[in-house]
């Protein structure tokens, strides 16, 4: 797998580098801004670019946008945005380029080494990963909002597995994270698609896209 | 809101009818003069009768015309003064023009004169200066603030948080190495725990002083953002061309916010509906839902966005009968 990253701050770029390679992940370019992100793709046609939200000049959004010209110019790039912040809209915006190989998480999920390193795998697999704040965002507050919605169907258990199945973990990894048998969670999951209408397969990714699809339909 | 404001075209139309009553009046008794046989010529009388209260009328409409209610008073008493010297001189002629008292007259108003002219007048442009000053710093204060604010929220993430970020991250691959040594991987653990418990606050504590979305997207994406959050249906009708200034979006959003949040916190499960405009200079803000209405418009929440927004030369108008919604409206001058 070959890895750009962009990042303004040196301290993190160059933790990020030591760390994908200590996990055997080449990293064959690094930049420092949105110009030099589309630079490096175009030079190294890497398979997934890492990069910031705010990047110098303007320091706003422009990590995004050039995140989104590179996934046109080169639509098998797979990108992973990292973000200070849980913006839906920018998460969205990422996810109207196509659901196949984007991710959004915060920065801090770099400390969570063996769960970073899975998502980036994903994601460079043409994977889809959304930090668990954006999704648990949009679960919980369309949760609140509407009286009537199907989610309201949902046990409190079967929530967090649908959280974590919106973060593309699978079924062993909920079972860790829960704490519960792999049965348990395959029962929860088929719960799940019934109380939400969704065709259950056996495909992870296409069961992620059916549950992003479903949280964009609602939000 | 802008029908709230009180026409002023329509008072020409009405100025000249007020005269037609008076013209048609004078016209009579110039009749009834000519037909009583042109002796001497008393409308004249009649004609003087009804030009005092009319030039005084005049005058008083001329002086209302100044902006500042100051301004009105001083022109107010010379527009009076004028009128009737006039008139005094005009009765002095009538009456065969022997010794000149309408002197006397005119001299009360001299004097009047004299004082608003050397003391009055000064005085008020003193105190002119001093207003434009005190709105030209204010403002100048409150943009300064916002600027502020949103260079803290930079320098956060650029400084603080980005190195708990790379702390964390650190801790984390030192964690990884420890694999063999559970105990201190447990103390590296709760350390990288702790780190990531600061980013996450220091994020809370950001996005209250400057909603980053707010300064990259400007005001239609941050209360989109807004409404996607917040636990209710709302409808988000944005019409501003141009980005205002930060002082004056940071306020809009926080009214937005606040009412927003009131919103799903006193109205659960209504509609809300979200509508910003933006024209002549003016930034408006309505936020309306169709709940149970009875919101305490003196709760600290709406005090204090009221506060916020008459620091702005802005305002803030919360309407909730009980059981027909809460509307809260504000509108803010906003000059580009």
């Amino acid at each position: 797998m070959r890895v750009v990253i962009v990042e303004d701050h040196a301290l993190l770029r160059e933790g990020i580098i030591a760390l994908l390679q200590e996990n055997d992940i080449e990293v064959v370019a690094q930049a420092q801004d949105a110009d030099g992100l589309l630079r490096i793709v175009d030079g190294h046609k890497p398979d997934l670019a890492i990069c910031d939200v705010r990047l110098p000049p303007t320091f706003t959004d422009e990590g995004i946008k050039a995140a989104l010209e590179a996934r046109r110019r080169h639509p098998e790039l797979a990108i992973l945005v990292l973000s200070q912040y849980v913006e839906p809209a920018y998460s969205g915006e990422l996810l109207a380029a196509g659901e196949s190989g984007v991710g959004y998480l915060l920065k801090e999920r770099v400390s969570e080494v063996r769960t970073f390193i899975e998502a980036v795998q994903r994601v460079a697999a043409g994977g889809t990963v959304l930090d668990r704040e954006v999704v648990s965002a949009l679960v919980s507050e369309r949760h609140r909002s509407t009286a009537d919605t199907q989610l309201d169907a949902l046990t409190s258990r079967e929530r967090e597995t649908l959280e974590l199945i919106a973060q593309g973990r699978s079924n062993a990894a909920i079972a860790r994270e829960l704490v519960v048998t792999l049965g348990a969670v395959e029962k929860h999951i088929s719960n799940i698609f019934a109380k939400l209408d969704l065709p259950a397969t056996n495909d992870d990714h296409r069961r992620v896209l059916a549950v992003l699809t479903y949280l964009r339909a609602t939000s | 809101m802008s029908d709230q404001r009180p026409s002023v075209r329509a008072r020409p139309l009405v100025e000249r009818v007020a005269l037609l009553p008076p013209a048609l009046l004078l016209a009579l008794t110039v009749l009834i003069w000519m037909l009583t046989g042109l002796g001497y010529f008393w409308p004249i009388w009649v004609a003087i009768g009804l030009a005092i209260p009319l030039g005084l009328l005049g005058a008083v409409r001329w002086a209302r015309r100044r902006a500042r209610q100051r301004d009105r008073a001083v022109a107010g008493i010379e527009a009076v003064g004028v009128v009737m010297s006039v008139a005094v001189v005009v009765i002095w002629l009538v009456t065969g023009m022997g010794y000149f008292w309408p002197v006397w007259t005119m001299l009360g108003f001299t004097a009047l004169w004299t004082v608003s002219w050397v003391i009055v007048r000064p005085k008020q442009r003193s105190l002119e200066v001093r207003v434009d000053e005190l709105t030209r710093t204010r403002s100048g204060v409150l943009d300064e603030q916002a600027s502020q604010l949103r260079r803290i929220e930079r320098d956060l993430h650029d400084g603080a948080q980005a190195r708990l970020v790379a702390l964390s991250m650190q801790l984390g691959r030192a964690e990884e190495r420890l694999a063999d040594n559970p105990e201190t991987a447990a103390l590296v653990r709760a350390a990288r725990q702790e780190a990531t418990a600061a980013i996450a606050e220091l994020r809370d504590l950001a996005r209250g002083i400057s909603p980053p979305v707010l300064a990259d997207r400007g005001l239609e994406a941050a209360v989109q953002s807004l409404a996607d959050r917040t636990g209710a249906t709302v409808s988000v009708n944005v019409d501003i061309p141009r980005r205002p200034p930060p002082v004056v979006e940071t306020a809009a959003y926080f009214v937005v916010a606040e009412s927003l949040t009131n919103a799903a916190k006193h109205a659960p499960g209504a509609a809300v509906r979200l509508t910003m405009w933006a024209e002549h200079g003016e930034l408006g803000i309505v936020v309306a839902d169709d709940g149970l209405g009875g919101a305490d418009p003196d709760g600290s929440g709406l005090t204090g966005l009221r506060q916020r927004l008459e620091a702005l030369d802005g305002w803030l108008q919360v309407t909730s009968p009980v059981g027909d919604g809460t509307t809260i409206r504000a509108v803010l001058p906003c000059e580009w």
